[in-house]
């Protein structure tokens, strides 16, 4: 394997050719320095090379315009664009040129940039495809297959057990954008069709902005989709990353949260699986609650079916566990579970297993909070109340608690992400 | 800065890259130090994108964050807080201690 690797950083080119090296021990990387040459011209062996990995900003050059003359070669190999962290926009514009992945080079890890080359080498380097590879270049070809009007699909960024989620951008001006694509086994299925489709007609209808706002949605031969604001800033769980937040700012993400569940519970929409991952942030540090895939209207005929358990685990309140008919109050708890993980950095409930996890929903009592954190465990006992009728009964509750005993914890700042 | 803030794990895999790029760093401060002298924002902002981009690939995430600052205090033109970041850059260069796993 032969790769060209096009960076203005010394570090970085030797940091990527030391993971490269590490996988393929007899792969040949050549490292081309912008600042000490111009692009390269027709008679470079552009062909010859199987991926080039090419840097945005180059020192004096400019890799998009780099990568879009290059591109027109006929002998262009696959190209990894590297961008800087939070810059989508940039990304955007790397995939409508040709580039076939992009990397933050922020969160550039030997394992992203080993499976990102891996990926754009597969037919070369790889006889038999991995199921796991398979599955992914499946979904990199149908994101290229579904047409959206006014919307280019780019890149596929993430999978779920309902949908593919692609980086996508508005033709007119490049917003960035997020396209969900339901799986087909996921549309062959009506009840989970029709709760993608409630998820559209639900969020849409709610015009908060402590939810993702949707753009369309519709369907394209096969495929269902759905379109949607694209997070600078990442969800919760990156944000988390297994540590505690410094309790002033866990207040502040927990009264956004209440604010997100106070709209939607006003419009009769529980949302039923709240956790790290379906909270997003915006570039501005705003908080948004997405993926109402099993969101429910609290208003409609109980679809779900007697008995039936939705939602994950850590996060579940004890009438979720049991399957029975929920209200306000189970969105209560699982947010109250989010700020026990905030403040402690730590699960509420562990276990070996998703059904142990789930049980101690039922039957366990959790531990109380250290004692630095003594102060939030009466906000977080009337959260977690195994008993809903003793929990806070709605979002208003919550917010009118924090007020009357938390007014002077507001953080300075709102911290932005970038 | 607290004492855990300045210790940075390194993978041992790549422990004879960090002489290179410690030196390195040291070299940026001083481009650093030329660039706000010369009042040159450009070359400010190119050299907090890039510490931006190879801090973090290298467990230095302090680097990373110095270098959003000193991007965003080039793009403004805050020369105040650029000699502010610079100066802390120093001292996290000076008292930066490195282990490998």
């Amino acid at each position: 394997m032969r790769i060209l690797l096009i960076d203005d950083d010394e570090d970085l080119r030797n940091l990527l050719s030391r993971y490269i090296r590490g996988q393929w021990p007899d792969a040949q990387i050549d490292a081309y320095d912008p600042l000490e040459r111009s692009m390269p011209d027709e008679s470079f062996p552009l062909g010859s090379y199987d991926v080039l990995v090419l840097d945005y900003m180059l020192g004096r050059g400019d890799g998009l315009e780099w990568l879009k003359v290059l591109k027109q070669r006929a002998d262009c190999p696959k190209v990894l664009f590297l961008t800087g962290a939070g810059n989508e926009i940039i990304a955007v514009r790397a995939m409508k040129a040709g580039a076939d992945d992009y990397q933050r080079k922020q969160e550039l890890t030997r394992d992203r940039l080993i499976s990102s080359i891996r990926e754009l080498t597969a037919t070369e380097v790889e006889r038999t495809v991995s199921p796991e590879l398979a599955a992914r270049m499946a979904g990199h070809s149908l994101g290229a297959k579904v047409h959206i009007p006014g919307i280019k699909v780019l890149h596929l960024i993430g999978e779920g057990g309902t949908a593919r989620v692609y980086l996508a951008s508005r033709e007119d001006d490049d917003e960035p954008l997020v396209v969900k694509i339901l799986r087909q086994e996921i549309v062959l299925n009506k009840k989970a069709l029709e709760r993608f489709m409630e998820e559209y007609s639900m969020v849409e209808r709610l015009q908060s902005r402590h939810v993702a706002r949707i753009i369309g949605h519709g369907a394209h031969q096969n495929n269902v989709y759905l379109v949607m604001e694209f997070f600078e800033g990442g969800d919760l769980s990156k944000r988390l990353a297994g540590k505690p937040v410094p309790p002033p700012e866990a207040l502040k993400l927990f009264r956004e949260l209440m604010f997100a569940l106070g709209d939607i519970h006003e419009k009769g929409i529980l949302h039923r699986d709240l956790k790290p991952q379906n909270l997003m942030f915006r570039r501005d540090g705003s908080l948004a609650i997405v993926d109402f895939g099993i969101a429910k209207d609290i208003s409609a005929a109980d679809r779900t079916g007697a008995g039936e358990v939705l939602g994950t685990p850590r996060y579940m309140s004890p009438e979720q566990v049991q399957g029975r008919a929920l209200d306000l109050r189970t969105d209560i708890y699982s947010a109250g579970v989010l700020l026990y993980q905030m403040l402690t950095g730590r699960h509420l409930f562990d276990g070996e297993t998703a059904m142990e996890v789930a049980m101690h929903h039922l039957n366990t009592q959790p531990a109380p909070l250290p004692e630095d954190l003594a102060h939030y465990q009466r906000l977080i006992d009337k959260l977690i109340e195994k008993d809903r009728d003793a929990r806070f009964r709605n979002a208003d509750e919550v917010i009118g608690f924090l007020a009357r005993n938390f007014e002077q914890e507001k953080p300075e700042i709102t911290q932005k992400l970038h | 800065m607290s004492a855990d803030d300045y210790k940075v794990l390194v993978a041992k895999d790549i422990a004879d890259l960090i002489p290179v790029f410690m030196k390195n760093r040291h070299k940026e401060l001083e481009a650093l130090r030329v660039a706000l002298a010369a009042a040159d924002f450009e070359q400010l902002r190119q050299l907090g994108h890039r510490m931006k981009g190879v801090g973090n690939s290298y467990g230095f995430n302090h680097v990373s964050t110095l270098g959003k600052s000193i991007e965003d205090g080039a793009k403004s033109g805050d020369r105040a807080a650029l000699a502010a970041t610079i100066t802390e850059y120093d001292d996290y260069l000076s008292k930066v201690q490195i282990a490998y796993e």
